[in-house]
């Protein structure tokens, strides 16, 4: 399959979403070689198996395309809303949890502002969160990775480390500080 | 209501799925009851989903866009065909009530459905009694004031009645000749949609089917489209939206043959916001190369005359 044309580079998410409501598959076409490959990461970060990957993968850009709706572009960007209906859908995957199909794509209230629409932007980005990621320390590290990767919550994480409830607690809360206080700098400091 | 979130880290912290038992029913319950609390979780959750993005990074391989265009295009015909169908059932309706002249009664009959049935397909569909033609009732006297005059005419002979009741039956067995035939130009339209449907289903079933994507070109009006050709079966069919021509223009599609010159398969000028969609036959030894629809005089030319609007290859 060929990748983005120029027209369909220069077109903003909610332009293609647009085109999408008029039942344009070129801009679906579009979409998907904006942020299959960034969906496909997380998808087989959570679930390590390619298969299952890919069938979610499929599923959420076909979603897209039979009812775009669920998604307004006033309330925030494309790939946030879309990297949350992945995780979710990951997630539910592995806890073998199978929510209504098409439920999650109207349950995904989220609002981010991120713009990735390029892939130069969409490279800078991933470089920030890993970075912040990278500058926390390694318990803290671990146990965000443990919730959001694994779907597991704080009395799971503290099962599988051993480690108490509490100090589980601690850490994943000054992991989030951590977390927005260095990506909102990094966000300033670039904008 | 519960109290607020304490602090502004409990959002991120259910966001990423970390509150557990009481904590996280004690937040869902609030949530439940504060819009204020809500757009921040809805925040938080766009916030901590750029996590994702430190996933290390693995591209899906080429076969998923694949299957995905392939199963997009099959919902696309598959509603074409389900909207087909869906014409072909409001036409029948609206003819059965034309002929009835309005009455749901007698058009129910006539289609062979339940009264109440024939209602909700009419609402369905949109069509009223005034939509369909004047209102009249079937049953009503054609010729009120003759029978009327007849009544008081009681020493007329009875020779005179004898003829006007054979105007009247003569009269009554033409409509029901012309209601006749009108049924058979419905039956015969609609077996002729029936049968578009079962081209349509045939040409996506066989495996000889080929499925080009017609890409729109710089400049040139919004639309996209896709040509589905099958030379073993001869059959070529269109699908697309494409903006509406200018003023004197319309739109023509080309079959591009590997030899030979540009053949015509169709011109059409789309109403906005519908899809077009037609089938046609290929001529018999034609191997396509590509298609193209270009913009030309209104009601179209022999050979590909204006600018290049979408192009597909074979």
């Amino acid at each position: 399959m060929s990748s983005e044309s120029g027209t369909e580079l220069r077109a903003s998410d909610a332009a293609l979403i647009e085109r999408i409501v008029q039942r344009d598959q070129a801009a679906l076409a579009a979409l998907y070689d904006r942020y299959a490959g960034m969906l496909s990461s997380v998808l087989n970060r959570i679930l390590r198996d390619t298969q299952a990957a890919e069938e979610i993968l499929q599923d959420i850009f076909f979603q897209l395309w039979r009812n775009p709706s669920p998604f307004d572009p006033a309330r925030g960007s494309l790939p946030g809303w879309l990297m949350v209906i992945a995780r979710n859908r990951a997630i539910s995957r592995l806890r073998r949890h199978n929510p209504a199909a098409g439920d999650e794509l109207s349950e995904a209230a989220a609002v981010s502002t991120i713009n990735i629409e390029t892939a130069v932007a969409q490279q800078q980005l991933i470089g920030r969160v890993k970075g912040a990621l990278e500058n926390l320390p390694a318990e803290q590290r671990a146990a965000i990775e443990l919730a959001y990767f694994e779907g597991m919550s704080h009395s799971e994480i503290a099962q599988r480390t051993g480690d108490p409830l509490g100090t589980v607690k601690t850490r994943l809360r000054s992991a989030v500080e951590s977390l927005k206080r260095t990506l909102h700098a990094q966000a300033a400091s670039t904008s | 209501m519960n109290a607020h979130p304490t602090g502004e880290e409990d959002f991120d912290l259910y966001a990423l799925g970390a509150l557990d038992g009481d904590e996280k029913l004690a937040f869902e319950s609030h949530l439940a009851e504060c819009r204020q609390c809500a757009r921040k979780l809805a925040e938080a959750r766009g916030r901590i989903a750029m996590l994702s993005l430190a996933a290390p990074r693995v591209e899906p391989s080429p076969a998923v866009k694949q299957r995905l265009m392939a199963q997009v295009r099959t919902e696309s015909i598959t509603r074409s065909v389900r909207n087909i169908a869906d014409n072909a059932r409001r036409n029948a309706i609206s003819d059965a009530l034309q002929k009835a002249n309005g009455s749901f009664e007698d058009a129910a009959a006539m289609l062979g459905i339940d009264h109440e049935a024939l209602l909700d397909l009419a609402q369905k569909y949109d069509l009223h009694p005034a939509s369909t033609g004047p209102h009249k009732n079937p049953r009503a006297n054609p010729f009120p004031g003759f029978l009327g005059r007849w009544r008081a005419a009681v020493l007329v002979p009875a020779f005179a009645a004898l003829a006007i009741a054979t105007a009247i039956l003569w009269q009554q067995n033409r409509n029901l000749d012309r209601q006749l035939a009108a049924l058979r130009a419905t039956a015969a339209q609609q077996q002729q949609q029936l049968d578009d449907a079962r081209h349509v289903a045939d040409l996506i079933g066989s495996s000889d089917t080929v499925t080009v994507a017609l890409a729109q070109q710089p400049g040139q009006p919004q639309g996209s489209a896709h040509v589905m050709y099958n030379t073993k079966m001869g059959m070529l069919m269109y699908d697309g939206e494409i903006a509406p021509a200018p003023a004197a223009k319309s739109y023509e599609l080309w079959v591009i043959p590997t030899d030979g010159k540009p053949i015509n398969a169709g011109v059409f000028n789309p109403v906005t916001g519908r899809a077009d969609h037609w089938m046609m036959k290929m001529p018999p030894g034609v191997e396509p190369r590509m298609f193209a629809v270009t913009l030309e005089p209104q009601g179209g030319m022999p050979q590909p005359t204006g600018p290049m609007v979408l192009i597909g290859h074979a």
